[in-house]
């Protein structure tokens, strides 16, 4: 215990002495936190959109008046014809074509089938996309309002009503990006911080005084992992605190379930950086190594992109990927509030991946060369 | 020629030898790095083990104190057999590589104490230990000093107290003198002198032919070999030469 101890005092001496490492854990990690939910910002304001009506009915001068209040849309009005829609489109001033067939609201109370044409322009498919969104959404809405006013047209809008956005209803994407920039962080002290400390401590030679020793290995190991460990923690907590402060998201769930699932994502982290050192033999290459298995988990964990759109396989490479299951775990207690029930599937993952990669990591490690 | 080798013949219990190495081969590939290597040290003895670089001397050491894996053969090291008793060996040698290697952003008190503290010596024991070997170094005063700071002679110093903290029975010196001033050589030659005088077993390597002469006894190693063992009086009257300079010169010629 007291050599644990005197190990940890050790690291941490180090760690706070050591002006650089002090930059590159807490404040390039927290100025990132600060700046980067705003560049990775997926909100789309200012569509331009415009309408062809073939209708010309008082349901269409609605929809048309509800395009117009929302802040999302820059309304150009109505034009005369598909042609002119087109050529518009092409000179990159509008977006958005909304097109209403002839005899719309007729089709609507008579419970016709009917079509809305939408054309967006895709150069820009985060905005088409989004903007199609945009679009079923105020869509949606409206014909809620006017099913509310007349019932016979509930079954209807139905249809048209499929599109709601849950837990993120205000499809707020700083909610999203947020929580998947705690967790890059938290993942980069984990691994990389972890895993370049003790390559260093091979490279500069203390780790052979220490070899030389009467030490065990797994005093070793946790002599470096519970100073990472706690630095981690601290660096989450730390994060929660400012995405509370500076973007408003509030913990809709337990607090402390959240914390024990960052402690065990953090052991999964850490056994990797671990296992790494043991495998790499300079810096450089624990860098690379770290470096490309960041880039897949960041990737495929859904932080950035929707696990939705994934082909197949890559859901099955996920399976493999800590950083998506926690992605579920964050997003699951931060946004939805759910109890441990709805993230027992990734707390298994997790710890037996943290079983795995730190057994890995205790039997790779050396204290004798080959 | 009549090479003075020293047989291995005693019982390990009450064996006056504190290293006894057997036929010990670290093989590389097709490179052989210590080929077969047969030596005995004497408790309490100061060991010169002298070569050209590459001659396999640090490949040897480490594999004494455990820190690498033996290809073939057998060592008793402090009465404990490397391949079974490993721990036990590191709790009774103290070591200092030819880098050095103590934590350069740590002071010389957290250092020590780092140390002392892994081969579990209590903690008031410790210090009074700590600042007992400061004392004899005259660092008493520069505890707080960060070690990256201080002259590459004491750090050299400083190893050596660190690697004597837990009164090793014996210790093993990889070139501990390179690099330094010959005043501050002198004082390390004191220290050794003295740990020596207490029964310590040295073991030590070195480039500096004047030191080999220090040494109680000395070998040579050539080519991952043994070649030549024997106190300095001995070399130099086998091979008729007037200095260990000349019998080093004259076997790595060879």
């Amino acid at each position: 215990m007291r050599i644990i101890l005197i190990l940890i005092k050790k690291e941490f001496l180090q760690v706070f002495r050591n002006s650089l490492l002090w930059k590159i854990l807490v404040l390039a990690p927290l100025a990132e936190f600060l700046l980067f939910p705003f560049t990775a910002d997926y909100e789309i304001k200012n569509v331009n959109i415009a309408f062809i009506d073939h209708d010309k009915s008082s349901m269409t001068a609605d929809i048309i008046s509800k395009f117009g209040a929302s802040p999302y849309f820059i309304n150009h009005g109505i034009l005369s014809s598909r042609k002119e829609a087109e050529k518009e489109m092409k000179r990159d001033n509008i977006d958005f074509i909304i097109e209403f067939p002839t005899d719309f609201e007729k089709d609507i109370v008579t419970q016709e089938q009917t079509v809305i044409g939408i054309t967006a322009n895709a150069i820009n498919t985060v905005k088409a996309g989004l903007g199609t969104e945009y679009v079923q959404n105020v869509l949606g809405n409206y014909f809620m309002e006017i099913s509310d006013e007349n019932p016979v047209l509930s079954e209807q809008t139905q249809l048209l009503t499929t599109n709601v956005y849950w837990y993120n209803e205000q499809m707020n994407y700083k909610n999203l990006i947020v929580p998947g920039i705690l967790i890059i962080l938290v993942t980069l002290i984990g691994a990389y911080v972890t895993a370049l400390n003790i390559v260093r401590e091979k490279e500069i030679g203390t780790i052979e005084q220490i070899n030389v020793t009467p030490i065990k290995k797994w005093q070793f190991l946790l002599g470096k992992m519970i100073p990472f460990w706690i630095l981690g923690m601290v660096e989450f907590i730390v994060g929660l605190v400012i995405m509370y402060l500076v973007f408003g998201i509030s913990i809709q769930g337990s607090i402390p379930l959240l914390l024990a699932m960052t402690a065990v994502y953090l052991l999964v982290m850490l056994g990797l950086g671990f296992f790494i050192s043991s495998v790499a033999s300079n810096q450089l290459q624990a860098m690379f190594i770290v470096f490309f298995l960041f880039i897949l988990f960041v990737m495929l964990s859904g932080v950035f992109t929707p696990i939705e759109g994934m082909p197949e396989w890559a859901t099955y490479i996920n399976y493999f990927n800590p950083m998506s299951f926690f992605m579920v775990i964050v997003k699951t207690i931060i946004l939805k509030g759910s109890g441990f029930e709805s993230i027992q599937e990734q707390f298994i993952a997790l710890a037996t991946m943290a079983v795995i990669l730190n057994t890995a990591a205790l039997l790779s490690y050396r204290d004798k060369a080959k | 020629m009549k090479i003075p080798f020293i047989s291995h013949t005693a019982e390990i219990k009450d064996s006056p030898y504190s290293i006894e190495v057997k036929e010990l081969t670290k093989v590389y590939g097709k490179f052989t790095a210590v080929d077969h290597l047969t030596f005995n040290v004497k408790k309490g003895e100061i060991f010169g083990f002298l070569g050209a670089n590459g001659a396999g001397k640090t490949t040897a050491i480490r594999m004494l104190c455990s820190l690498l894996q033996p290809t073939s053969g057998e060592a008793t090291i402090a009465g404990f057999d490397l391949r079974k008793n490993a721990k036990s060996i590191k709790k009774n040698i103290g070591y200092m590589s030819q880098r050095f290697s103590l934590y350069d952003d740590l002071t010389i008190y957290e250092n020590m104490q780092l140390f002392g503290t892994v081969y579990g010596i209590p903690h008031k024991e410790l210090k009074n230990r700590i600042f007992e070997s400061l004392k004899i170094l005259n660092l008493e005063d520069k505890y707080k000093t960060l070690v990256y700071s201080i002259p590459l002679g004491w750090k050299q110093k400083l190893s050596f107290a660190t690697a004597m903290l837990h009164r090793p029975q014996i210790v093993f010196l990889d070139e501990p003198t390179s690099g330094v001033d010959p005043i501050v050589r002198r004082e390390f030659w004191n220290l050794i002198y003295e740990a020596a005088s207490k029964g310590v077993t040295i073991f030590v390597t070195t480039h500096y032919m004047d030191e080999a002469e220090y040494c109680e006894r000395v070998s040579i190693m050539s080519n991952g070999q043994l070649k030549l063992i024997g106190t300095p009086t001995e070399l130099k009257e086998t091979m008729q030469v007037d200095s260990i300079e000349k019998v080093f010169v004259k076997f790595v010629d060879r």
